[in-house]
């Protein structure tokens, strides 16, 4: 009797793994077109969006906050510090957010590749992991002792991450649509022509 | 509208409005104002009918898209003070009243429709930001007692 119970116990267990594996909607079907393309968007936000110098430098410029201390009431100056805590920590979150994005992507994409080096791919790895850890790093810095805390960092942050963009890039290259050029009105052995 | 104007034609509409039009508002922010007025809302497709009329709609479209997106890029590099001479200039020339335009902008916030379509959200954010402390600094210089208030 015991076993039965035993039995049937470990048979229901299974089903209910199976019912939610069954269920999971969200999984990511690995190498699918989907996960290139939302590489190829964090890739973008982070080139475009996130890391332009100019963009950096216009918000941890210190011109602004000496003009707001130097001249500007108390008021004020608070006033400019909280707003430009809130860029800065919105700055970093959204960085944090799309290097995860691309490691998703790169640690999906990296089982189809044949010709895989290793040590590579520990560098890859050991810089994703590193720039993680300094956007955390950046955002505990921000929140408690303000955006003009750590220029260095910053300045450290967004050149490793512009590095790794450009890693990317390279696995991403084939999207580009100007390289879909040298495809066109070439035919594959199933006769489909680009 | 028709499709896809020839990139010679919207640089050369973009620079007729440079010359003709965005010559005359020399800052930035009357630059980006004005350029979003010329959009409209409900397609997000730009129109001028001078312009349309001497060219073609679809390049005045991209060559009032380019100026705006260039206004934008402006704004987003000016710094702090140069943000807050622009927003006291462009009140002054709207004719408005000071303190009546200074409670507009802060209820309303009309910049927040001006930015152009497709900007990072980072970017317009952080426009928005200087723009509402630039607001605030120039409502304490309405003060009366500006300086006497000024640094602790």
């Amino acid at each position: 009797m015991i076993a039965l119970i035993l039995y049937l116990g470990v048979g229901v267990g299974l089903f209910v793994l199976m019912y939610v594996l069954a269920r999971r909607s969200h999984a990511p079907v690995e190498g699918s077109a989907h996960q290139f393309v939302e590489a190829r968007s964090s890739l973008q936000t982070l080139q475009q969006g996130l890391l332009p110098r100019d963009l950096i430098n216009r918000i941890f410029d210190r011109q602004d906050l000496q003009y707001v201390t130097k001249k500007m009431p108390a008021e004020i100056r608070r006033l400019f510090l909280a707003e430009r805590k809130r860029i800065s920590l919105s700055w970093v979150r959204r960085v944090r957010l799309e290097v995860l994005n691309l490691m998703h992507f790169h640690r999906a994409h990296s089982r189809f590749y044949v010709r895989l080096s290793l040590p590579t791919e520990i560098r890859l790895a050991l810089d994703f992991a590193g720039l993680l850890l300094a956007c955390r790093l950046l955002e505990a810095i921000f929140y408690f002792r303000g955006p003009y805390a750590a220029p260095g960092m910053v300045n450290l942050t967004a050149s490793a991450a512009i590095r790794l963009c450009m890693t990317s890039e390279k696995s991403l290259a084939f999207l580009n649509a100007t390289n879909i050029d040298q495809f066109r009105n070439k035919t594959t052995p199933g006769s489909a022509v680009v | 509208m028709d499709s896809l104007p020839n990139r010679n034609d919207v640089l050369a509409v973009a620079d007729d409005v440079r010359r003709r039009t965005l010559a005359h508002l020399p800052m930035a922010l009357e630059r980006m104002i004005y350029l979003a007025s010329t959009r409209d809302y409900n397609n997000g497709l730009y129109y001028h009918q001078g312009l349309a009329s001497r060219y073609s709609e679809a390049a005045a479209c991209e060559a009032l898209a380019d100026c705006h997106r260039e206004s934008f890029r402006e704004l987003l590099g000016a710094s702090l003070e140069d943000l807050v001479q622009q927003l006291q200039t462009y009140a002054e020339s709207s004719g408005a009243i000071t303190v009546d335009f200074v409670a507009a902008w802060k209820e309303l916030a009309p910049y927040r429709v001006a930015v152009p379509v497709g900007t990072d959200p980072l970017a317009a954010d952080f426009v928005f930001s200087n723009l509402k402390v630039a607001l605030a600094i120039f409502e304490t210089r309405l003060n009366p007692r500006w300086p006497a208030s000024s640094p602790e």
